[in-house]
């Protein structure tokens, strides 16, 4: 199952500020909609549990973050991978870091996930409308976090 | 239907089944009822890619669960030389787990052996597997092309397993190029998927003298000792294998699953019993599916509807390995049973099998090797063709039908048809049905803008393999057998080769020792599925019982008349030549008032048994002449809302010609049985993969199985021409119902749809498909 979102989030921050958040993996681990645990692993990788309810399955998946920043662009992009409970996915999503003028800043992002056993299929139905409230979630703790 | 017994003899009678008090009460025994002191449980890791190399498996978390005691990988079994199984034909061979890399969504990765199922479970989610995804094939035109070559394991670096073809190719193409009338038509029928209520299982262990007690949910219980003696290396003599009851299998339990083999190296390693039960998940996902055959069908015909050529070319999607369980010289099956009931002067048929990242099988559901497949394809391209010539396509079939004088048919595609009246079973069926009435009533309704629709098949099985100089499994000759014994008080014991999953073997069987030796069916007991103590034989699928073990046990019955015969001449006090079986008894010829009865023979040939030898038993081992060719009318009625698609089976009349009846009611709950799963398949199922190689139909939710609310209204009839060949004449009927009901019904919604223009819908026929059907002929006519 191929899913695709893309959103843009307004956030009352600086570009440098957002800059800086969304290339450090123990922040962008927490945004990570019902995680349980972040585990740094080096600068560019975290390692994260999420509590996972798509219809009847329910559980923990193990995630597998990798921050891949291009400083000239400012543009972040990220590779999500892993699973659980016999279901597996894998998500690259990137956003951009625009300068929106009076200390602002604006987040277009864009991802796409792919979703494979049960998950897929049980939660088939549902999943992608989950999908896309986690990844709207995940991007709107990161305007949340940045504006308290 | 009367359930009285004739005074004496057994065949024809509609017996109750006498296992039934056994599986009605709960009192069945199946492979999960065995509880061993000190069993252990083995859950699979599966795969959650469909393609993908294996970059690492850490069994470190597995093993920190509690009651986990071990963990095996494919490494550790092809460090044992246990890595690969062979599969059934011989042809390929399937991982038993993982080696290097997945190849189908759900494939077995790791086993986990554990002190409860709760645990094995637990300790399985706990083993970590890191995969880099591979590019998908997901259907075989994909892997027609190449690109991704998915066996790097095999010599030949391509995706096409094999190319069969039978029948005159450049005749067939030149009496198509020289038809008036052409048609032509993909036909796909649908992956799906057996689903027996009991799914596939089972416990091993090494009993105190070091031998594998092995009981298995198998319809083969022979075959699976040879093949594990083969692939484990354990003397044949050391291997028990015991099926006990199984709650169906449709073709679903003929192949050896590496779960078995898993269990079996757990049970060696752990020196415990372990059990292995599959979900209901893993037995739709990993164990044999069906079908899956992309059909190219072209029929040429005169203008006044004779036909003059068939070809038929298929695209086969077999999945990861090729474990189609057909006989190792038949790679797809009888498929050239595909002229079906229709005298072709020529035709040609051929397969070409693909790899692709689906579960492999194409096991037999409920048919025999791949008829289904032929007989859908044939059944449907008639109507198609009826259509293009405007013809009622009854009269089109009755036209081309075999005709009865025709037998012994030799069909263009090589096989020669045993017996059959075509023309009486579809006059029966029409009559029986009020065809004409129904075209009336058709015909007022379009007026009126309704649709109905009158679907007919004519279908031709060929079951009942084999002989031996066709037919094999991994080189066993397709024989099957039967072991009599009487006892001193006239009862008895039968047992065979064979192995009934709901088929009856226990009633039928008794009927067939009773009907040959005039003893009482109920005093007969029937033993199955152990290799200790049952004569070798093939295994129960492709309708083989009666047409192989049915006639082993007549056969075998009568070689213990023969020896009772002596015996009954000593009684008499005459010769043995003045000595006939005569209305179910010896008696003296021309003196019927001096006769003795089997019973009093039996007890004689253990007490008063002369100068004879003693006892009375037989052994038979039968090697068909032929194949039997059961046949059949089917008739579905049935009313679609132009509205919201919905199709109403209204009525479905199947006239069935199997040969000789043993039991009417055991054919009738075969007839009806079959009939249910054919529905489903028309209607219901398919094992639905997306592009991405994900399985979407992984339960009962998503994989529908009828329930007595769906499952319309059976109707039955029957012609009888008996099989020349076999002893008493029987064909088998188990699967006749699920290769003759999917065109009937497919034909039924195309009839009703075709004043719209609708010329095929593929399986299954859901209340969308008909609906979006519907539409887009709406949509045309505006158009236009």
């Amino acid at each position: 199952m191929n899913l695709q979102y893309s959103g843009e989030e307004k956030i009352a921050a600086s570009p440098a500020t957002v800059w800086a958040f969304v290339q450090d993996p123990e922040k962008v681990g927490r945004c990570l909609p019902d995680v349980v645990d972040v585990a740094v692993q080096d600068p560019k990788h975290v390692d994260a549990v999420v509590q996972v309810a798509v219809g009847p399955v329910r559980g923990k998946f193990k995630l597998k973050l990798e921050l891949m920043p291009d400083p000239l662009g400012r543009r972040i992009d990220m590779k999500v991978s892993g699973g659980g409970f016999g279901s597996a996915v894998d998500l690259t999503a990137g956003a951009d870091v625009i300068d929106a003028g009076n200390g602002t800043t604006l987040l277009k992002w864009s991802g796409q996930a792919v979703a494979r056993g049960p998950v897929a299929v049980i939660g088939g139905r549902v999943l992608d409308a989950q999908a896309k409230k986690l990844i709207e979630q995940a991007f709107a703790n990161v305007r949340q976090q940045l504006s308290t | 239907m009367s359930t009285q017994q004739k005074p004496v003899g057994s065949l024809g009678v509609a017996m109750k089944r006498k296992e039934d008090p056994r599986f009605i009460q709960g009192k069945g025994h199946y492979v999960d009822d065995i509880l061993l002191p000190g069993m252990l449980y083995l859950a699979l890791v599966r795969s959650t890619y469909p393609h993908a190399e294996i970059i690492s498996i850490n069994v470190s978390e597995a093993m920190k669960v509690p009651g986990v005691k071990a963990v095996i990988t494919g490494k550790d079994l092809d460090s044992a030389g246990l890595g690969w199984l062979p599969t059934f034909h011989g042809l390929d061979k399937q991982m038993v787990l993982a080696l290097g890399k997945v190849l189908f969504q759900y494939q077995e990765v790791a086993a986990v052996f554990a002190e409860t199922r709760g645990a094995a479970a637990d300790g399985a989610e706990a083993v970590q597997v890191e995969y880099k995804p591979l590019p998908v094939v997901a259907d075989p035109f994909t892997a027609k092309a190449d690109k991704v070559i998915l066996r790097s394991d095999r010599e030949r670096k391509t995706n096409h397993i094999y190319h069969w073809e039978v029948g005159d190719k450049d005749a067939t193409a030149r009496a198509l190029a020289a038809s008036p009338k052409r048609i032509s038509q993909r036909i796909w029928f649908q992956r799906c998927h057996p689903a027996p209520l009991e799914p596939c299982g089972c416990v091993a262990l090494f009993d105190t003298m070091g031998r594998l007690q092995f009981h298995v949910t198998s319809q083969a219980p022979h075959v699976y000792r040879t093949a594990l003696a083969i692939v484990t290396g354990i003397p044949e003599d050391k291997i028990h294998v015991i099926s006990p009851d199984l709650g169906g299998g449709f073709g679903n339990k003929v192949p050896v699953y590496p779960g078995y083999v898993c269990a079996i190296v757990g049970a060696l390693k752990l020196g415990r019993p372990v059990k292995w039960i599959e979900t209901r998940t893993e037995n739709l996902t990993s164990t044999g599916f069906a079908r899956d055959y992309h059909m190219d069908v072209e029929i040429g015909a005169t203008p006044d509807g004779r036909v003059t050529a068939l070809h038929v070319a298929t695209a086969a999607d077999h999945g990861a390995f090729d474990a189609a369980a057909d006989p190792s010289k038949y790679p797809a099956g009888m498929f050239g049973v595909v002229t079906g009931s229709y005298d072709f002067p020529v035709a040609h048929a051929e397969v070409d099998a693909y790899f692709t990242n689906k579960a492999p099988g194409g096991i037999a559901y409920r048919c025999s090797f791949r008829v289904t497949e032929a007989s859908f394809a044939i059944e449907r391209a008639m109507d198609i063709l009826a259509d293009e010539l405007k013809m009622d396509s009854v009269d089109l079939r009755r036209k081309n039908l075999i005709r009865k004088e025709q037998f012994p048919y030799p069909s263009p595609l090589g096989f020669t048809y045993d017996s059959g009246d075509y023309h009486k079973t579809l006059d029966t069926a029409l009559e029986k049905i009020g065809y004409k009435e129904l075209l009336k009533e058709q015909a007022a309704k379009r007026a009126r803008g309704e649709l109905m629709g009158i679907g007919v098949s004519t279908f031709t099985e060929v079951v009942g393999a084999g002989p031996s100089k066709h037919f094999d499994i991994l080189g066993i000759k397709m024989f099957d057998s039967a072991e009599i014994r009487i006892h001193p008080t006239g009862a008895g014991i039968v047992r065979t080769g064979t192995k009934s999953q709901g088929q009856g073997h226990e009633t039928t069987w008794a009927q067939i020792v009773a009907e040959e030796l005039g003893l009482d069916p109920q005093n007969i007991m029937v033993e199955e599925g152990d290799t200790d103590t049952a004569p070798y034989g093939l295994g129960t699928y492709a309708s083989r019982s009666t047409p192989v073990a049915g006639a082993a046990i007549a056969m075998a019955a009568r070689r213990i008349r023969e020896k009772a015969r002596k015996v009954a001449a000593h009684l008499l006090e005459v010769g043995e030549s003045d000595v006939e079986w005569k209305d179910y008894q010896f008696q003296v010829k021309g003196v019927p008032a001096k006769s003795v009865t089997m019973k009093q023979v039996a007890f004689a040939a253990y007490t008063n048994m002369a100068q004879n030898e003693p006892g009375l038993e037989a052994t038979y081992y039968y090697d068909p002449p032929n194949m039997t060719f059961p046949n059949g009318t089917y008739v579905a009625v049935i009313d679609v809302d132009r509205e919201t698609g919905e199709v109403k089976v209204r009525r479905f009349l199947a006239v069935d010609d199997c040969g000789t009846i043993i039991n009417p009611l055991v054919v009738e709950g075969q007839i009806h049985g079959g009939l249910t799963e054919g529905f489903a398949i028309a209607f219901m199922q398919e094992i639905q993969y997306d592009n991405e190689g994900n399985n979407l139909n992984t339960n009962f939710t998503d994989y529908l199985v009828p329930t007595s609310l769906e499952t319309p209204h059976w109707e039955t009839a029957k012609t009888t021409t008996p099989s020349p060949h076999h002893p008493i004449g029987a064909k088998g009927v188990g699967e006749s119902p699920n290769v003759g009901s999917p065109a009937a019904f497919v034909n039924a919604v195309i009839d009703a749809l075709s004043p719209l223009g609708v010329r095929h819908i593929d399986m299954p026929v859901t209340r969308d498909k008909v609906w979006r059907a519907i539409r887009e002929a709406e949509a045309r006519k505006t158009q236009s």
